[in-house]
């Protein structure tokens, strides 16, 4: 039998900047997005992975939980066991596995397949994957204006019906894409060539979603959802539309418009959006994306029941907003 | 047991020492304490020194205080100690040296208390305050003692539909009785308007509502009864001491409008008198945050548990009400060097009962009994005592 | 200035404070939180099962701390906000706990509405982030 994901929960900050608040602030906003969300100043990328993980093994025995994989490209600390602060947030086993991923925007999806890993090692039933980013920069930088945050956790069963994972397959290679981070840097940098980016992009995310279709011999009309990694709104519709797939298929997926471009998390936040609506039976297949550059798709089959507590339609409306200045403060910029 | 009279009081005034350490502020109150004794004492006779101080645990002297400050007074080999119990630091320092009397080990004990607050950057003032409440919980939930005492308040008016007024009353009132007293740091009477405006500190809380931060020092000197009148005509009896403690932390406590550790402390000292709280005749409160003087009314029993704003609303506990409450100032205005305060508490009371308030506009008139009533943090510790004039 | 409540001390207490792990007491089974060695209701247990509590609760009294009054290691957070809500908690289960409040709506809260904890940034010291709960308002549980 397959594994499957057989619950999952989401965070996303109660807080909103409007993408009209750069605007009058600084005159334009690099990110077509109506808004986005940013995290409070008590908040960073492990206080959301607990919150969503919370969700996500709300009705789970956590005993059965036997391993724990995490992943951000922006985890609080450089060197730390950051699952520790998880382990005991959740009250799970001290004796699970555990793996933690970073480094660039493709660890949600190698946190995934980790967990698919560790659980063949682990006489447990259950494997937590959780995924949480807020990507950061100067505010000087562009890319900034796009940045926002949240957070997503999944449940894999090892021999449960759920959402079933059918196939994966990736791509990766030299191609430094559209960012990167140096050592002892709290922000990404922007290699600042426009169309190389988009291009290594579009690439990257074609070898491993076609590539998977080979492999698994369907077509897109064999999808219900395609679910792609965003760094921005319109990118990945183009794209999408140039692997033979319909905006139908696309929309559910596309959450950057309301939440900013939440790195690691992009695709699989997609994916949580896309199963509180999905019926049963549905494929659905996701693609996540890390410059450098590094794509991973994965193929899966709705054969169950998948749990989830809170929809993320109802965690996009519960918000505040904030203007341009209470950002600056809250990202310690004044 | 021995009975335990007060022979000799002194104080500094309450208020800002940029020049003084507390070697020099004990020293101050200390001599002034001699002064006040009527017949005269030879110092050698001093057994014992009890001294209430809170900040000698935040860095300048971390241990043996009391040995420091007797030898800058030249009893280097009195049996001295240093009592700690937050802002009770005064009162618990006069309770131990009650029980020394009145035990009949000493005849002549000291309970001092000093306190040098006003050294410190207000960012490290801030950082040592918050350490007398249960830090691993009320600290790390971003609260100080203001936070704490308004908790009690917003209950308060939750429970008893007490207003914001009635803490700015606290306010007023012990401003304007602090500005007759030549002890008191603040002399200046505040409006009501005032007193309802001041900046934030923690809702419903003003800094009107809040006690300062102080420098000052107190001394009385403790004599075994029999031997009184050996040294004064006029002593004044403690008649009833108590003290008691409770859940260091907030949450922990049942009720959270009313301080146990009061209430406990009262019935002890009540019932050591004899007398009960229709017999007192004026009173001072521990008055750290307003809302502590409306909750200490009811754990005194001046008035029924949540009834504290109404007495305040009728003018009882003003100067000309039938029970004044901090004719001093109180801790408001007078001011509060936290480990001085419990005895600056007797050192007024010793005044008032000899008829001797500096300012004849602020003697209290027959006067037989008065109360002072000294609290640790939140209510972690207080310590009662009921006084009684010896001229009569 | 080091330190208030050191690394390890911090620690010791995560089970409290990551995921709020009350104490049952075997002798009169009523819930404590944070620990005691002796049962604080019966004052004679001194036996306890861990359990962990709900997180849900209702706001028993409540104070916002004004900016300039916060504690040194809240300086950053009340800097940003100006100031920031306190509460004491009733949990469900019967201890109350003092907490701040997340996300205060603006059109004010008070004494009796629900809450439920929620895992936060507390501060930050030695450069060691210390986590634990807070509560927000239950009706932004969505």
């Amino acid at each position: 039998m397959n594994k499957s994901v057989i619950s999952y929960g989401v965070y996303l900050p109660y807080l909103r900047i409007k993408r009209d608040e750069y605007i009058s602030a600084l005159g334009s906003c690099s990110a077509a997005y109506k808004e986005k969300a940013v995290m409070d100043i008590d908040e960073d990328t492990i206080t959301m992975a607990v919150e969503a993980a919370r969700d996500a093994v709300s009705g789970i025995d956590a005993a059965q939980i036997g391993a724990l994989s995490l992943a951000s490209a922006n985890f609080p600390y450089s060197e730390k066991v950051m699952a520790g602060t998880v382990i005991e947030a959740l009250g799970l086993n001290n004796n699970i596995l555990t793996c933690q991923h970073g480094n660039s925007t493709l660890a949600g999806t190698e946190a995934f397949l980790s967990a698919m890993g560790m659980l063949d090692q682990t006489d447990q039933k259950y494997a937590l994957v959780v995924v949480s980013d807020a990507p950061a920069a100067a505010a000087a930088v562009d890319l900034e204006h796009g940045f926002g945050a949240g957070a997503c956790a999944f449940v894999l069963a090892k021999d449960e019906p759920g959402l079933e994972i059918e196939g994966v397959y990736a791509r990766a290679g030299e191609a430094m894409g559209l960012r990167y981070r140096l050592p002892g840097e709290t922000g990404v940098r922007d290699i600042g060539v426009k169309t190389y980016a988009s291009q290594v992009y579009n690439e990257t995310i074609k070898g491993a979603v076609l590539g998977l279709l080979r492999k698994m011999q369907l077509d897109p009309n064999d999808y219900s959802h395609l679910v792609l990694h965003q760094n921005d709104a319109k990118t990945a519709a183009a794209l999408a539309k140039k692997m033979g797939f319909s905006e139908e298929q696309l929309n559910q997926g596309q959450l950057f418009s309301l939440v900013g471009d939440t790195g690691a998390c992009s695709a699989l936040l997609g994916l949580c959006n896309v199963l509180d609506n999905a019926r049963s039976g549905a494929r659905i297949i996701i693609c996540s994306y890390g410059s450098g550059a590094g794509s991973q798709a994965i193929s899966f089959k709705l054969s169950g029941a998948c749990k989830n507590t809170r929809p993320v339609k109802s965690l996009l409306e519960s918000k505040k907003y904030i203007s341009y200045i209470y950002y600056l403060k809250l990202k310690r910029c004044i | 047991m021995e009975g335990v009279a007060i022979i000799g009081a002194g104080q500094t005034k309450y208020g800002d020492y940029p020049n003084k350490g507390v070697k020099e502020l004990f020293a101050e109150a200390y001599l002034e304490m001699l002064q006040s004794i009527d017949q005269g004492l030879e110092p050698q006779q001093i057994q014992a020194a009890y001294i209430g101080c809170l900040s000698s645990g935040s860095g300048f002297q971390l241990g043996q205080l009391a040995p420091l400050l007797m030898g800058h007074v030249g009893l280097p080999n009195v049996n001295a100690v240093r009592i700690e119990n937050a802002c009770a630091s005064g009162g618990y320092a006069l309770y131990n040296a009650a029980c020394a009397v009145a035990s009949g080990k000493y005849d002549l004990v000291i309970a001092a208390g000093v306190e040098k607050m006003r050294d410190v950057s207000s960012s490290k003032g801030r950082y040592w305050l918050g350490v007398s409440g249960d830090t691993e919980y009320e600290r790390l939930a971003g609260s100080t003692f203001a936070g704490i005492y308004a908790l009690m308040a917003a209950r308060y008016m939750y429970d008893y539909g007490m207003k914001r007024e009635h803490l700015s009353m606290v306010a007023v009132k012990n401003h304007r009785n602090a500005v007759a007293n030549p002890k008191a740091q603040f002399r200046k009477e505040i409006t009501m308007e005032q007193a309802l405006k001041g900046v934030p500190v923690a809702h419903p809380f003003n800094v009107w509502d809040c006690s300062p931060t102080t420098d000052g020092a107190a001394v009385v000197l403790l004599c075994n009864a029999k031997l009184a009148k050996d040294f004064t005509d006029k002593p004044v009896y403690l008649r009833g001491f108590g003290a008691a403690s409770d859940y260091l932390a907030i949450h922990d406590r049942n009720s959270i409008t009313s301080l146990a550790a009061t209430r406990k402390a009262a019935a002890e000292a009540y019932k050591q008198a004899g007398v009960g709280p229709k017999d007192i005749n004026f009173a001072e409160v521990h008055d750290c945050f307003t809302i502590a003087e409306i909750m200490a009314y009811g754990d005194l029993g001046f008035c029924e548990e949540g009834r504290g704003h109404i007495l305040l609303e009728e003018g009882y506990t003003r100067p000309d009400g039938k029970l004044p409450v901090n004719a001093s100032g109180g801790l408001k205005a007078k001011g509060h060097p936290i480990g001085a305060t419990g005895c600056g508490m007797a050192v007024e009371i010793f005044k008032q009962l000899r008829d001797e308030a500096q300012e004849p506009s602020r003697q209290i008139k027959n006067a037989r009994f008065a109360l002072s009533h000294n609290v640790g943090g939140s209510g972690g510790t207080a310590a009662v005592f009921v006084y009684q004039r010896g001229d009569e | 200035m080091g330190a208030h409540i050191s690394i390890p001390m911090y620690q010791r207490a995560v089970a409290q404070r990551y995921r709020l792990v009350g104490q049952k007491c075997t002798k009169c089974g009523k819930i404590n939180f944070p620990p005691k060695a002796v049962c604080k209701y019966c004052q004679a247990g001194n036996e306890f099962e861990n359990v962990s509590l709900s997180g849900k609760g209702k706001i028993y009294s409540k104070t916002v701390i004004a900016g300039g009054g916060a504690p040194p290691e809240f300086a950053e957070e009340a800097k940003c906000k100006g100031s920031y809500p306190v509460a004491i908690v009733e949990l469900d289960e019967g201890p109350r706990i003092i907490a701040q409040l997340v996300n205060p709506p603006e059109e004010g809260y008070s004494i009796g509405m629900p809450v439920e904890a929620v895992f936060r940034k507390i501060y930050e010291e030695e450069g060691v982030i210390r986590y634990g709960f807070k509560f927000r308002m239950a009706a932004q549980s969505v």
